[in-house]
């Protein structure tokens, strides 16, 4: 009777072991079935996302907020009861605040270079888990937004569309292990393929080992036929260290990415490119250094000696 | 048992939603927790190996169909299977590890750890890209460390769905 309930056990640890193999070869293989399988996960998790979106705003901000306390601790404590409600409304306004910041400066980058986009919210982050870096967002397939579409952020490229359900978007963000793109800098148009790393630095590898890169250096994106998934001249980011190690085949860099990814509120879907390449035409400007006043004293000798 | 699968499955589901909805929402440094690999692996250190596996792969299938999973499908099925299988194995008879919390907590995130790192040594042979090893060091640690931290506080609650669903009179 042992015997018979081990061997049970066993067989169903083999079916079930079997059946995960089974699942990857299909997987791997690209059998469409199992990404509509994702796709319709995705169809029903949404409206929970953009729930839990709605709800937890104003603990979100609450958190971020919590490292600014202790200086304002006993003011905080005796005007707490009367402005509960006065608080909870101005977190929102400050969430809201800076949404319009975010949008405002993606429409600026994006009439400037002539893009047609769809603007989004951001309803989840990704678990990272998977060591993966995705954010889902609030528009699909819908509102125009299609695979292989490239996201914008306020300073710059942010990402590219991977997954589309008819009400949200999975996107891939530039930090993702996975992410590649085409790059140009502005400065030499050289060419090179960029590689996100996991966090908001990159690596850059040149293709031509002829000419040199500098720090300093900004990346746009070189763009794709179509369009897809990337548009050129995107700001993608510049570079803070170069690799000259001796012996390599292509020169490699480190690229800081321009967009802020713990902060990505709103993005925006580049749905149709532009007819010409904008260039060079979206390099963020240097910051300008603010101007120090200088004070000359002009001091002339007293006629009469002094004793 | 049916009628406990079909139980165990719909708190599973619910878990799922709450890591995909809730628990994503708050950007927590050094990669936040997977309340659903917790969940899981609690259940496990509380079951026979043959159930636990079979939650095991419940519950790697969520996570396979949760859109940030950067893997095929079937990778996590398979690793959770493994997993809890394993954790089912060591904490069946083992009243030190499984019949007190610290035990358990100490089992739960070891296996938290030890999972997250399988799944970058399979990632990398199935050829998913998990960063630079900085990174990667970084996500798992800090995914361990919550885990260290969250599990005492959902221990209880989770041991108690479990003897609920399973009709086991053995609740941490």
């Amino acid at each position: 009777m042992r015997r018979g309930g081990e061997g049970r056990s066993r067989l169903l640890l083999i079916i079930l072991i079997v059946t995960a193999l089974f699942l990857i070869t299909l997987d791997l293989r690209g059998v469409g079935l199992l990404e509509g399988a994702r796709q319709g996960t995705q169809t029903v998790l949404s409206p929970f996302q953009r729930a839990g979106s709605v709800v937890l705003t104003p603990f979100k901000n609450f958190f971020s907020d919590v490292t600014h306390l202790g200086r304002t601790q006993n003011q905080i404590e005796k005007l707490r009861s009367d402005n509960a409600i006065l608080r909870s409304k101005l977190l929102q306004r400050k969430n809201a605040d800076s949404q319009l910041a975010q949008l405002k400066n993606i429409l600026d980058l994006a009439g400037t270079a002539g893009y047609k986009i769809v603007n989004a919210r951001v309803i989840s982050q990704g678990s990272s888990q998977s060591f993966s870096q995705t954010v889902t967002i609030d528009s699909g397939s819908n509102a125009g937004i299609k695979k292989n579409m490239t996201v914008l952020s306020e300073f710059g490229l942010a990402g590219v569309v991977k997954e589309v359900s008819p009400n949200s978007a999975l996107i891939s963000l530039a930090t993702d292990p996975s992410f590649r793109i085409g790059i140009r800098i502005a400065r030499s148009q050289q060419i090179g393929i960029l590689s996100g790393r996991g966090n908001r630095s990159a690596s850059l590898q040149l293709i031509d080992n002829l000419t040199s890169i500098k720090v300093g250096d900004v990346l746009l994106s070189r763009g794709s036929i179509a369009n897809r998934p990337f548009v050129p001249g995107v700001p993608v980011g510049f570079v803070t260290a170069v690799d000259n190690s001796a012996g390599a085949i292509a020169q490699s860099a480190t690229v800081h990415l321009y967009t802020d990814f713990s902060s990505l509120g709103v993005v925006a879907i580049v749905i149709g490119g532009t007819a010409v390449n904008p260039g060079d035409a979206l390099v963020p400007a240097k910051p300008q250094p603010t101007p120090v006043p200088t004070v000359t004293i002009y001091v002339s000798p007293s006629p009469t000696p002094t004793k | 048992m049916m009628r406990q699968f079909s139980l165990a499955l719909g708190q599973l589901f619910v878990v799922f939603i709450v890591q995909e909805a809730i628990v994503n929402q708050f950007r927590l440094p050094g990669g936040g927790f997977s309340l659903l690999l917790i969940f899981t692996l609690v259940w496990a250190v509380l079951s026979l190996p043959e159930i636990a596996a079979f939650i095991g792969f419940i519950s790697g299938l969520f996570m396979d169909l949760s859109q940030s999973s950067s893997g095929p499908i079937g990778h996590w099925t398979l690793l959770m299977i493994a997993a809890c299988y394993c954790v089912a194995y060591l904490g069946s008879g083992n009243d030190s590890l499984s019949g007190n919390p610290l035990g358990f907590t100490f089992l739960t995130t070891s296996a938290v750890f030890l999972v997250e790192l399988a799944f970058v040594a399979t990632g990398a042979l199935l050829g998913v890209g998990s960063g630079s090893f900085g990174q990667i060091l970084l996500t798992i640690l800090g995914v361990s460390i919550w885990s260290l931290v969250v599990t005492p506080i959902f221990l209880p609650l989770f041991s108690y769905l479990h003897s609920l669903t399973f009709n086991t009179r053995s609740v941490i």
